[in-house]
């Protein structure tokens, strides 16, 4: 039915539409492995750091870089404003998980109604153009976003690892997140390392938003949607799983992007929430491999009592 | 007077949709968002057995609630089972999911909205009989969780909600109290979906969106959860005040989100600065005060 | 048919940890058998198995000659089997006699449609359960506190309490996860009279327990468990006096 140039096509569009949404799954599931949150406020971030670029490079006429550096920094900003006002005293007081879950997730919609108010709701673009210069790669179109997009995401996603793995921050965020009693036993302080994988989301969530935004409208409220999908890839990668989420999400990315085939366009958004629902289902402890079951993974944090604690 | 009718219908509904969110959330214990979106199923369900399958719209009416009764428990049945996160996850992307699927079928009206609904009371009796009947079942719907929440059921609740692992090891069955919970609770919201359309005639999938769940956080939140006077205090008292904000002719563009700032900054508010609420749950089964957690 | 719990062959592990190791246990009706242990034998593990909160990898629980592994949590409770915790688990919002009603076997206001249909019969389940509650309350001494919030209730109370609630469910088997950590002078009398009267009725009781005073005083036969195993059985005076058990209790 379909030629081998343009199957090739599909996938390669959909493995670089598909980058974003990979770091946009790494941010939401490292907050949720190390600071045991449900960070719904990431698409705060999330908005915030598209609209820093909008309006640094779409309304002022600034160039590129200053735009993504104003991502970043927008995206890091609300990262951190959210940890030391929002969760860190949520925290202190022993706010229950039901409290700080509506705590981020009005602070997204307050946000995004802020962001309505100010820009307006119609779609914007970072860029005055959505597209970009193609050239031929054998039979395959690659255009001019595709390949910055996938090496700064192949690019962020070795820093990250290489930063959980190398640097001390890194590791303590691992300790945290395995145990978080024993690692303030051995003088790890929680506050800084919750403050650190705040900011180490935000900069993975600036990263994609501006990536996001180079090629795609987007609105005061599609950050939700993104995060729904992240959200997804999260829970069937396997809470606490870095690199099943991160594969889960190119998966899904590339399932999204080549169903314009199989299924007619408007339903294509209806999509995500059929994901979402898949993972909530049918994977609801993620996919597990038959090599991996002795992982260690984090334990879903939950609203209930906590079972069995006193072994 | 017809504008004044319609307040009061408004504040009605309000109050049932804000009493039964407490229900779930506040006596419940569960999180979920997607209450908007069970009062979509409800108006929609009910419009369209009036409408296009002639049933009579008081039965169209309990139909759409019972309706949104057992798409809830789907919704409930399929996250609730492995964690209360799941069940906020799941709601709203049950939430967004559903008013998708509104947008894109051609028989629920599309975005565009469904009109020509059947009107019920307005043009035999009068709207003041409309009037009467939504705020009856205001009331009764208020009177019956008050008696669920105060009787032997709402001690079960409340000890639900303190400690599951101590509850199911006594023999209580927990999950199907949180079903039940949330079945009624969302089964009583889309009895006022239905409420809604009969009397409006005209409904669309943007009145479902998140900026309605936001407006019944916050009744809610600002009343106070689980007390039996607060969400309506709160309910009265929001739907007042973005009527007052019509007054003043600003542009919808600028309308909208300036009652979403309200609304959920509204929230945020209260939940730091005073976690109670307007009125303070009282003291039977009042439930551990957030910060004491 | 043997009567009272018996456990064959459980085994339960959390990665590389061995909480139960083919435990075979059977607590007679009318007999009360300690359970002694450093800590991390698996003793609280072991009632995290019998009353489901955990699910064994391998194993069967049996009561009164029933087999209940495969039943939940709820289920177990309500053919028989009560238990107390270790950090006690009360309803921080309710009052003690609320407490203590939540434990009744077949709680009549569980359901809610039973509620709208039956609520006449409902009202009189209740009134029972109260006067029940009240007379337990009355033996273990706390009936003048009975609308106490339980917040408000001393610590070693609410340890009996705890015992009180689980007593609600006429059980047929008990487990006391260490009843007796912080009660002291009178509480301690009561409770070990209670027990004993459980014990005379018919009830299979089992204890977890580090005070060994109080394993020896009130258990007919003692357990000793180490790495999730059984390592010993008999006379709690000989465990005691066993001296490799004293080296494993206490450590090299």
């Amino acid at each position: 039915m379909f030629s081998l140039p343009i199957l090739a096509q599909i996938l390669w569009t959909s493995l670089a539409t598909s980058t974003c949404f990979v770091l946009f799954a790494l941010a939401f599931a490292l907050v949720l492995k190390v600071n045991r949150i449900f960070n719904f406020a990431q698409a705060a971030m999330m908005t915030v750091g598209f609209y820093a670029a909008y309006t640094v490079i779409g309304l002022a006429g600034g160039p590129g870089w200053l735009g993504f550096l104003a991502a970043l920094a927008a995206s890091v900003g609300v990262a951190v404003l959210l940890e030391i006002f929002g969760f860190r005293p949520l925290r202190r007081r022993r706010a229950s998980s039901m409290f700080v879950f509506i705590f981020a997730l009005v602070i997204s919609e307050l946000i995004a109604y802020v962001i309505m108010l100010v820009y307006g709701t119609w779609p914007a673009t970072i860029f005055p153009s959505l597209f970009w210069p193609v050239t031929l790669v054998g039979p395959v179109a690659v255009s001019q976003w595709d390949v910055p997009a996938v090496v700064s995401t192949i690019a962020a996603i070795a820093a990250l690892f290489a930063f959980l793995h190398v640097t001390r921050s890194g590791q303590f965020m691992t300790a945290v997140a395995d145990n978080p009693d024993l690692a303030e036993f051995y003088g790890i302080t929680k506050d800084r390392i919750h403050l650190i994988t705040m900011i180490v989301a935000g900069l993975l969530t600036g990263l994609a938003m501006f990536l996001y935004g180079s090629r795609a409208q987007v609105q005061p409220m599609s950050s939700i949607d993104l995060l729904l999908f992240a959200i997804a890839a999260t829970i069937i990668g396997g809470i606490g799983n870095l690199g099943g989420t991160a594969i889960t999400a190119v998966v899904l990315g590339i399932v999204q992007n080549a169903s314009v085939l199989f299924i007619p366009s408007e339903w294509q958004g209806f999509l995500l929430y059929v994901f979402l629902f898949t993972a909530i289902v049918f994977f609801p402890k993620g996919i597990r491999l038959p090599e991996r079951r002795l992982a260690r993974s984090t334990p879903t944090p939950s609203i209930g009592a906590d079972e069995a604690g006193e072994a | 007077m017809e504008y004044f009718y319609t307040v009061v219908i408004l504040m009605a509904l309000y109050v049932i949709l804000a009493a039964s969110f407490n229900f779930v959330i506040g006596y419940g214990g569960l999180v979920s968002i997607a209450h908007p979106v069970f009062y979509a199923i409800g108006a929609y369900a009910s419009a369209l057995l009036a409408r296009d399958m002639g049933v009579p719209v008081i039965l169209a009416i309990l139909a759409g609630g019972l309706i949104a009764l057992l798409a809830s428990v789907a919704l409930a049945l399929s996250s609730l089972r492995v964690s209360g996160d799941y069940l906020l996850i799941g709601s709203i992307g049950f939430q967004l999911g559903t008013l998708e699927v509104i947008k894109n079928l051609h028989w629920t009206g599309g975005a565009g909205g469904l009109s020509n609904i059947p009107s019920f009371l307005t043009q035999t009796l009068g709207p003041q009989a409309y009037v009467a009947f939504a705020v009856a079942v205001a009331m009764c719907t208020v009177l019956l969780l008050r008696w669920i929440a105060h009787g032997p059921y709402g001690r079960a609740m409340s000890a639900m909600r303190d400690d599951e692992l101590a509850f199911a090891a006594l023999g209580r069955n927990a999950m199907v109290m949180k079903i039940t919970i949330f079945a009624l609770g969302s089964g009583l919201a889309g009895l006022a979906g239905g409420i809604y359309a009969h009397y409006f005639r005209f409904i669309a999938p943007g009145q479902f969106d998140l900026l309605q769940s936001s407006a019944l956080l916050t009744m809610v939140v600002v009343g106070g959860l689980r007390s039996t006077w607060g969400p309506i205090v709160g309910a009265i008292a929001l739907e007042a005040l973005p009527q007052a904000i019509t007054f003043i002719n600003l542009p919808p563009s600028v309308l909208g989100p300036l009652q979403g700032i309200l609304f959920t900054s509204l929230v945020l508010i209260f939940m730091f600065v005073r976690p109670q609420g307007l009125i303070a749950a009282s003291a039977r089964w009042r439930g551990r005060q957030e910060e004491a957690r | 048919m043997q009567t009272g719990l018996k456990v064959t062959n459980l085994c339960k592990r959390f990665g590389g940890i061995v909480v139960a190791d083919a435990i075979d246990l059977d607590v007679p009706a009318g007999r009360i058998v300690g359970l002694i242990g450093p800590n991390g034998a698996g003793k609280t593990s072991f009632f995290n198995l019998v009353s489901g909160v955990v699910a064994p990898d391998a194993g069967q629980v049996m009561l009164d000659g029933e087999d209940v592994t495969g039943l939940k949590m709820a289920e177990r409770a309500r053919r028989g089997l009560a238990r107390t915790w270790q950090n006690l688990r009360l309803f921080p919002s309710l009052s003690v006699l609320d407490n203590l009603l939540i434990g009744t076997r077949d709680y009549p206001g569980e359901r809610l449609s039973r509620l709208a249909l039956q609520s006449g019969r409902i009202a009189r389940d209740e009134t029972q359960d109260r006067l029940k509650a009240l007379d337990v309350l009355e033996r273990i001494g706390l009936a003048g506190i009975a609308h106490t919030d339980i917040v408000n209730v001393p610590y070693g109370q609410q340890k009996l309490i705890g015992v009180a609630r689980a007593l609600m469910n006429d059980p047929r088997c008990l487990l006391l996860d260490e009843p007796m950590a912080g009660v002291e002078g009178q509480a301690y009398r009561t409770l070990q009279s209670v027990v004993r009267g459980l014990a005379a009725s018919g009830v299979a009781v089992c204890v977890v327990e580090h005070n060994v005073a109080f394993i020896r005083d009130l258990c007919n036969e003692g357990v000793f468990m180490f790495a999730g195993k059984v390592l010993a059985r008999g006379d709690v005076e000989s465990l005691v006096a066993d001296p490799r058990l004293t080296e494993l209790y206490f450590g090299t």
